[in-house]
């Protein structure tokens, strides 16, 4: 096996290829740069000449020009580009496009090697967490004490809709991104993705929408929230239409990385790894990526539909022109509803792993696992209309969307049954992923108990629309799908870099976060019981207590997510050494090297068995 | 270990979920009516009651999963570097799946049977002679008028004890109208017409807040209303002037 990473590493680089063998991100931007600029040309030119020179029909066409000009740049369309003229890729040049022998240089390229988009997830994901919670401390900066302070309150409505979708972004890819890439081919058995240059198309596509929605705060006002409420969407300036085209422009990358990762699970497994030994992460990351292309190209829709209805005249939302406000929100949460789903179960499926490792004992009722995950994901296509008891939209169908969002509870709470069957009697090895994993368990029950609240009606029409919901959904984001981020981040770290996350960094980091949970969000529900609405930038005195206890917990889970940064930082080339199995586990990323070799096996290996016979040595032998 | 030591620790595992079970649920008794604004109406006492009714069947399932975590970290957590012995080789256990699943369908259809009758009772109409409200939202104001008196106003007064019938729209977006104090919420849509239904029981001032983001104001997009006896409203209402 060392032979193959030797081999890889000292293979020399291949020369000739011309300009297309050196594009990188740089080259990208000015790519995209220039392709912007010509789309603002001949936009302003054709279509806006006599107006002002900001559009929305020019802001529009801008930012196509960018990631059209993004992907000429960093070379995502060049081997279909030569398929077209007829000069099909090599095998060396394949093995160019997979990164071999290129160092470091290879993870700021269009690198379809798996393993190197897995690192490159990891690297989106911290900057994505990293500016959604620059914005999430001046919020709650903001927030302190009552009166608008330091920032405006049209500046504060920009950072409370970037905010939210810069989080959504960051943890629909945190568990799903670098895992589902890095590990995920390996667990089943393949030396790449399915489509591997489609893989990287995936992460770059990202890069370009987070690039966009990034820049949404400099162009334009944002009075919509997240969400892209209609009809005050229409109000907002030209960076409502940055902001539609950064997720129309996610949704492309969503919908090649989810069918990449099912084509992957269903025709890469290696021989004797059938559906029932896969390992229970893989279940996870096929069961979010099919439900993933279910939901999002209602997100692509709701906000093609928005962006038509600013630069064509079409009047989908518009209320006196005939549109409705209404439609805007049932596409959207048709949208909104799976894909809390999407985040949620990798990371579930993760600590399941975790779970059945550190406890040394198989997944406990594994079928039950995977029916789970699989009835999660078919109610929560079914709960949508939850987002909307109080809009006035149908009030007939209250109780038929109560019923279904009820027995939501049924599946989540399979989810304990597999985590605490896994755990009982299991020799519980008390590392950094374990701790997390506890974090977990104890933060997804308040989420669970609140969301029960919230799918009762008559409750909800005393707590919807206040920050009660903002507090639920913030321990089901950063109370549960975080820290089953943070502890498959400490699971696999060994993997990428041959070295362990600091342990006591980590767990310092775990005790920041978890009490800075606990602080920010109890204040939070305290707050919207009290009758505090949110996306409030200003509040009476009577909130004033609540709201000062939760920014002192933001700023301690800030310090908590600056020292996990700071481990991941230390520990990535300074770490204490691992060797390829850490945690004596025996699914198969465990028992290739670490790091992995290109195209990950010499010899493909043949399955008899699942990865949890802890214990059944001794029964067997 | 022994089976006496693994029954003494059982009870252990018992104590700390009937702690925490009691602890939970004096947080559901105490806790909603302390926290949540004076309650001014039918729907908000119902509101409040099942706030505590959730919280108290919540209470023993969320200590469960506390318990148990907790005597997992302490019985069998292994600290250092070495990795511990394989645990048993459990991979079902058909009964204890199968209790776990009644368990938790019992409690979504006891959740379900409440919330639905809830929702009957909370969204009827007496049909007893309601007064009629006329609301309408617009950046960053509410008003109020009453059919037939061209009466309008920036603050909302309500007789006591008498069925209200909210017919809620807006001027420009979304806005949602929301009296705080009584467990009521729509949203303001343009161009169309939304309706709710309560009956203030209680004399006194009330909040109304905007709960739908609505913009630059949305933070200030408040005001306050008042339930008055009959008469008092009566006078009112003949004492404003008439607008056109």
């Amino acid at each position: 096996m060392t032979t193959t990473l030797e081999h890889t590493k000292t293979a020399s680089i291949p020369q000739g290829g011309g300009l297309a063998r050196r594009q990188n991100f740089l080259t990208g931007l000015i790519g995209g740069a220039i392709f912007a600029w010509l789309f603002w040309f001949l936009a302003h030119h054709f279509l806006d000449a006599t107006s002002r020179t900001w559009s929305d029909e020019v802001a529009a066409s801008v930012t196509l020009g960018w990631i059209i000009g993004f992907w000429l740049g960093i070379g995502a369309l060049n081997a279909p580009g030569r398929w077209l003229i007829g000069k099909n890729n090599t095998r060396a040049d394949d093995l160019y496009l997979a990164g071999q022998g290129q160092g470091k240089s290879r993870y700021w390229k269009f690198t379809t090697d798996h393993k190197v988009v897995g690192v490159q997830y990891i690297i989106m994901t911290m900057v994505l967490l990293g500016s959604g919670g620059i914005l999430a401390m001046a919020i709650r900066t903001e927030l302190i004490v009552p009166g608008n302070h330091f920032v405006n309150q049209q500046v504060y409505n920009g950072f409370i809709a970037v905010h939210g979708m810069l989080m959504i972004l960051a943890l629909i890819v945190a568990v799903a991104g670098p895992w589902g890439n890095f590990v995920m081919p390996i667990m089943c058995g393949a030396r790449d993705m399915a489509f591997p240059r489609l893989n990287a198309l995936s992460l770059w596509t990202l890069v370009g929408a987070a690039a966009l929605l990034l820049t949404t705060l400099a162009v334009g006002s944002l009075t919509m929230g997240w969400v892209v409420l209609e009809p005050i969407a229409n109000q907002a300036g030209v960076g409502m239409d940055f902001f539609a085209m950064a997720i129309i422009v996610f949704t492309v990358s969503t919908t090649v990385a989810g069918v990449n990762t099912i084509c992957t699970v269903l025709t890469m497994r290696t021989k004797g790894m059938t559906l029932s030994r896969l390992p229970i992460f893989v279940w996870g990351a096929i069961i979010a990526a099919a439900l993933g292309l279910y939901a999002f190209p209602y997100f692509s829709l709701v906000e093609a539909m928005t962006l038509m209805d600013r630069t064509f005249s079409t009047s989908f939302f518009v209320a006196n022109a005939g549109g409705e406000g209404w439609l805007q929100a049932n596409l959207f949460w048709l949208m909104g509803h799976p894909e809390v789903y999407v985040i949620l179960l990798p990371a579930v499926a993760a600590l399941f792993e975790i779970a059945a490792v550190m406890s040394r004992k198989p997944v406990f009722s594994y079928r039950t696992a995977v029916a789970g995950m699989t009835g999660l994901a078919g109610l929560s296509i079914l709960v949508w209309a939850h987002h909307m008891f109080t809009t006035g939209w149908a009030p007939t169908l209250g109780g038929p969307f109560m019923l279904t969002t009820e027995l939501i509870s049924i599946p989540t709470g399979l989810f304990f049954l597999v985590l605490i069957g896994t755990l009982w009697r299991g020799n519980i090895w008390m590392k950094l992923p374990t701790v997390w994993m506890f974090g977990f368990i104890a933060n997804f029950i308040i989420a669970g108990v609140t969301g029960i609240y919230l799918s009762d009606i008559p409750l909800d029409d005393q707590l919807h629309g206040t920050m009660f919901v903002t507090a639920h959904f913030h321990y089901v984001f950063v109370g549960s799908v975080l820290f089953g981020a943070v502890a498959a981040l400490a699971f696999w770290f060994p993997k990428v870099t041959g070295r362990y996350l600091n342990e006591f960094l980590g767990r310092i980091s775990f005790w920041l976060v978890f009490i800075g949970v606990q602080v920010t969000f109890l204040a939070m529900f305290a707050s919207g019981l009290k009758g505090m609405p949110r996306r409030y930038s200003s509040y009476a005195l009577i909130f004033e207590h609540t709201n000062f206890i939760t920014t002192i917990g933001a700023y301690i889970i800030m310090a908590g997510m600056l020292v996990l940064l700071g481990a991941v930082i230390t520990s990535w080339n300074k770490g204490e050494p691992s060797g390829p199995n850490p945690w004596h586990a025996n699914s198969l990323e465990w028992l290739v090297p670490t790091p992995p070799p290109l195209e990950n096996f010499d010899v493909l290996p043949v399955i008899t068995e699942d990865p949890y016979n802890y214990g059944e040595e001794l029964v067997r032998s | 270990m022994t089976t006496s030591n693994n029954k003494k620790s059982y009870r252990g595992l018992f104590l700390t979920w009937a702690i925490l079970t009691i602890a939970g649920a004096l947080v559901g008794i105490f806790g909603p009516s302390r926290l949540m604004p004076r309650s001014m109406s039918d729907n908000m006492h119902l509101t409040i009651l099942t706030m505590v009714v959730f919280t108290v069947a919540a209470a023993p399932v969320a200590a469960g999963v506390y318990a148990s975590a907790l005597y997992a970290l302490r019985h069998w957590a292994h600290k250092g570097s070495e990795v511990p012995p394989s645990g048993p080789a459990v991979r079902e256990n058909a009964m204890f799946v199968t209790t776990w699943l009644i368990v938790s369908t019992l409690l979504t259809v006891f959740l379900l049977i409440w919330g639905l009758g809830a929702l009957a009772v909370d969204n009827s109409s007496t049909g007893k002679n309601p007064l009629v409200v006329d609301v309408t939202g617009q950046q960053w104001v509410w008003s109020f008028s009453y059919p037939g008196t061209h009466v309008s106003s920036p603050q909302l007064y309500l007789p006591d004890n008498r069925e209200v019938e909210f017919r809620v729209t807006s001027k420009d977006v979304t806005h949602g109208f929301w009296i705080v104090n009584m467990g009521i919420q729509v949203d303001a849509n343009v161009g169309v017409i939304t309706t709710i239904h309560t009956t203030p029981d209680k004399l006194g001032l009330f909040n109304i807040r905007c709960e739908q983001f609505c913009g630059l104001n949305h933070a200030f997009m408040v005001t306050v209303g008042h339930v008055l006896t009959p008469s008092q409203f009566a006078s009112w209402l003949s004492s404003q002037p008439q607008q056109a």
